[in-house]
C-alpha cells in the first residue's frame, strides 16, 4: 500500500482528486471575487449578506443552481442540448492534467512529480483539449433552436478559430526558445537568473508574445472585451440563453475553469511556473514537502494575479464590435505573431535565443513596425470616425459642422 | 495470420456490410432494428476473431478494444444518422477514439496533431457550415444515401483487402500498448523530436509541397470569394460636410 501511494501513479491519482476539488472550490470563489471586484470598481459593496463579508455566497449560489427547476424547452434538440454543457465542463477540467504544480517531491526513495501526467507533448495536450472547448458553445447554440443562441454560436466559432492562430504562434515562440514541449522542463529552464537578480523568465525575453497570448486567452475564454458570443445587450445571453439551473451553472463554471487553465499556462510559459526568485533552495531542500508546498502557493499566487487582471479588464473596458474583433486577430495579431515567430527562429539559428538583449531588441523592432503600420493605415477606430469626412478643409478645423457649409 | 483467421475476418466483414446496408438511410422501408442487430453481431465477431486469432488471448489490450469499438460504432453512425449535425458530432467521437488508439500505440504527437487539426479546426468548420446552411430542415440529399449498395460493397471489399494483411504487420497492438506504458513511465525523450527530425530531413520535399498546396488552395479560396465590383463603387459617396452618423446633423 505504502509503495503504491509513494509511486508516481498513486501520487497522480491523489493529485487528480485534490486538484479537481481545489479547482471546483476555486471556480466557485472566482465568481464571488468577480462580483466583489466589480463592486469595488463601481463603488458598491458587492455580496455581503451570506456569511461574514459574503464569503458563503458561492455555497448559496451553488445550492440555488442545484435546487432550481431544470427547464428543457420544448423546441430544442434534446440530446445535443444536454451534451453541450457536459462537454464544455469536461473539456474545461481535463486540461489541468499537464500543469506542473510544484516540481518534484521526495517520497521515501522515490522522486515523484507534483503533476498528474508529464507527457512528452504536455503543451500540445493543453492546446488540443482547449481546441475542443468550442464544441460546447457551438452545440449549445445550435441545439437551443433560437436565433440569439445561433448568433452567439456563430460568433464564438469565428472568434475562437481566429484567435487560436495567434495563440498557437505565441506558444510556438516559447517552444522554440525553450526547445521542449514538457511543461515541467519549461519551468525548470526558467529557474536561473540574469545578473543575479533578474529571474530568467520568458517574459523578459518575449514580452510582446506574452501580451498577445494574454489577449488571445481573453478571447478564447470569451471574456470582455471579447465576449461577443454572449453579449447580453444584443443577444440576451448568446449560446446559453435557453439554459437554466445546473446546465447554465456548468457553462458558467466552465468559463472560469477556462480562465484558470489559461492563467496557469501563462504562468508556466512566461512567469516561471512555480519558480520563486531570490530564494535559493539548496539541493537538499528543493524536494522536501515544505519546498513543494511553497511552490504550489507560488504558482497559485501567479494564477490568482492573472485572474484578477482579467476581472479588472472586464469591468474596465467596453466590448469590441464583432467585425473589429476579427479584424484585430487577422490583420494585427497574426502578422505580429508571425514576425515574433520569425524573430524566434532567427534567434535560435544564431544561438542568441537565451540572451535578453537580442530578444528584447527584436521585440522592440516588431513593436515599432506594428505601431508604424497601424499609424500609416489611417483606419478609423470607431464607427463615428468612419462617418466623418477623411480630410477637413482648413477653415473648419476644430469646428466640424459649421453652419456656413 | 492463418488462412482460417483470414476467412473468419472476411465473414465478419460480410456480416458488417449487410448490417450497414440495412442501416443506411434510403428510400422505402429502413430495417434499422435488424441492421443494428447484424452490425453489433459483426462487431462482436470482429472482437472474437481479433482476440483469438490475431492479437492472441490473455493480452492487456482492453483499452484497445474499448476505443476501437467506440470508433467503429461512431463511424457507422456518421454515415447512417439522418441529421448532418449529429453526423458531425459522431465524426468528432471517431477522431477522439482514434486519438486514444494512437496514444495506446505510443504515437503521442500524431494523436495530438489529429485532435488539434481534425477535431479542433476542420470539424468545427464543418459544424459551422452545417449550422449556417440548415436553419430549416434538411433536404432529401442530406437525409438519404444515394447509392447505399455499391458504397457498402466497395468499402467493405477495400477493407477486407487491407485487413487480409493485418497479421503481417510487425508489432502487435498488445506489444505496442505495453511499450507505451513503459515509455510513459520513463523519462526518455518522446517521439515528437524524432518525428520532427524525420520530417525536416527525409521528407522535406513532401513537407514543402504540402505547404505550397495549402497556400495555393488558400489563394484560390480568396479568389473565389472576392466579388468583382465596378470601379466607381469602391469609393464611398462623399457626404455633406459636418454630417455625423447617418442622419444626425449637429447644431
Amino acid at each position: 500500500m505504502i509503495e503504491f501511494l509513494t509511486s508516481q501513479l498513486g501520487v497522480s491519482i491523489i493529485l487528480t482528486v485534490c486538484v479537481l476539488g481545489a479547482l471546483l472550490g476555486a471556480v466557485a470563489y472566482c465568481i464571488y471575487f468577480e462580483r466583489k471586484i466589480s463592486a469595488w470598481i463601481q463603488d458598491r459593496f458587492g455580496p455581503n449578506r451570506v456569511g461574514p463579508r459574503g464569503l458563503l455566497q458561492p455555497i448559496a449560489d451553488g445550492a440555488k443552481f442545484l435546487l432550481k427547476e431544470d427547464v428543457i424547452p420544448g423546441h430544442v434538440d434534446k440530446p445535443l442540448f444536454v451534451l453541450a454543457p457536459a462537454s464544455i465542463f469536461l473539456v474545461a477540467f481535463i486540461g489541468f492534467a499537464a500543469i506542473p504544480w510544484g516540481g518534484q517531491l521526495q517520497l521515501g526513495d522515490n522522486l515523484v512529480n507534483i503533476q498528474v501526467a508529464n507527457p512528452d507533448i504536455g503543451l500540445l495536450y493543453i492546446l488540443g483539449v482547449a481546441s475542443m472547448g468550442v464544441y460546447g458553445i457551438v452545440l449549445g447554440g445550435w441545439a437551443s433552436n433560437n436565433k440569439y443562441s445561433i448568433y452567439g454560436a456563430i460568433r464564438a466559432t469565428a472568434s475562437m478559430l481566429s484567435y487560436e492562430i495567434p495563440m498557437g504562434l505565441c506558444i510556438l515562440v516559447i517552444v522554440l526558445t525553450m526547445g521542449t514541449l514538457r511543461l515541467e522542463q519549461i519551468t525548470v529552464l526558467q529557474t536561473g537568473s540574469w545578473l543575479g537578480f533578474i529571474p530568467q523568465w520568458n517574459i523578459f525575453l518575449h514580452p510582446l508574445a506574452f501580451i498577445i497570448l494574454f489577449i488571445t486567452a481573453l478571447a478564447e475564454a470569451n471574456r470582455t472585451p471579447f465576449d461577443m458570443p454572449e453579449a447580453e445587450q444584443e443577444l440576451v445571453g448568446g449560446y446559453h440563453t435557453e439554459y437554466s439551473a445546473l446546465k447554465f451553472g456548468m457553462f458558467f463554471l466552465g468559463e472560469y475553469a477556462h480562465m484558470i487553465t489559461a492563467s496557469a499556462l501563462m504562468a508556466v510559459l512566461f512567469f516561471g511556473g512555480w519558480h520563486l526568485p531570490w530564494i535559493p533552495w539548496t539541493q537538499a531542500d528543493a524536494h522536501q514537502w515544505y519546498a513543494v508546498l511553497a511552490k504550489i502557493l507560488v504558482i497559485s499566487g501567479k494564477i490568482a494575479g492573472f485572474i484578477f487582471l482579467m476581472m479588472w479588464l472586464r469591468w474596465t473596458l467596453p466590448r469590441f464590435r464583432f467585425d473589429r474583433l476579427l479584424w484585430l486577430a487577422w490583420q494585427r495579431l497574426i502578422p505580429a505573431t508571425l514576425g515574433l515567430f520569425v524573430l524566434a527562429v532567427i534567434l535560435v539559428y544564431t544561438g542568441n535565443h537565451q540572451s535578453p538583449l537580442w530578444a528584447l531588441g527584436g521585440n522592440a523592432v516588431i513593436l515599432v513596425i506594428m505601431l508604424a503600420s497601424g499609424a500609416m493605415a489611417r483606419r478609423e477606430v470607431t464607427g463615428r470616425q468612419g462617418n466623418l469626412p477623411r480630410t477637413l478643409p482648413a477653415d473648419t478645423r476644430g469646428f466640424v459642422g459649421s453652419p456656413s457649409s | 495470420m492463418t488462412s482460417a483467421a483470414a476467412y473468419m475476418l472476411y465473414l465478419v466483414f460480410a456480416l458488417g456490410g449487410v448490417g450497414l446496408y440495412l442501416l443506411l438511410p434510403k428510400a422505402g422501408v429502413r430495417q434499422t432494428f435488424a441492421g443494428a442487430i447484424i452490425g453489433l453481431l459483426a462487431v462482436v465477431g470482429l472482437i472474437l476473431v481479433l482476440a483469438t486469432q490475431i492479437i492472441g488471448p490473455g493480452s492487456s489490450a482492453g483499452f484497445f478494444y474499448l476505443f476501437a469499438v467506440v470508433a467503429v460504432l461512431a463511424a457507422a453512425r456518421v454515415i447512417t444518422h439522418p441529421k448532418p449535425v449529429y453526423s458531425a458530432v459522431y465524426f468528432v467521437l471517431v477522431v477522439v477514439a482514434v486519438t486514444a488508439l494512437l496514444v495506446l500505440m505510443n504515437a503521442e504527437f500524431l494523436a495530438v496533431a489529429l485532435l488539434i487539426i481534425y477535431a479542433g479546426a476542420i470539424l468545427v468548420t464543418y459544424l459551422f457550415v452545417i449550422m449556417l446552411a440548415q436553419q430549416s430542415g434538411s433536404p432529401v440529399y442530406d437525409r438519404r444515401s444515394r447509392e447505399p449498395f455499391w458504397a457498402v460493397l466497395a468499402g467493405f471489399v477495400l477493407m477486407a483487402a487491407v485487413a487480409g494483411r493485418a497479421g503481417d504487420l510487425p508489432p502487435s497492438v498488445a506489444d505496442a500498448s505495453e511499450s507505451a506504458t513503459a515509455t510513459a513511465q520513463s523519462d526518455q525523450p518522446g517521439n515528437t523530436s524524432a518525428i520532427g527530425a524525420i520530417i525536416m530531413t527525409k521528407h522535406i520535399v513532401a513537407l514543402e509541397v504540402a505547404g505550397v498546396l495549402l497556400l495555393i488552395s488558400m489563394i484560390g479560396a480568396l479568389a473565389m470569394v472576392r466579388k468583382e465590383l465596378p470601379v466607381e463603387t469602391l469609393e464611398p459617396p462623399p457626404k455633406p460636410l459636418g454630417q455625423i452618423g447617418r442622419e444626425v446633423q449637429p447644431f
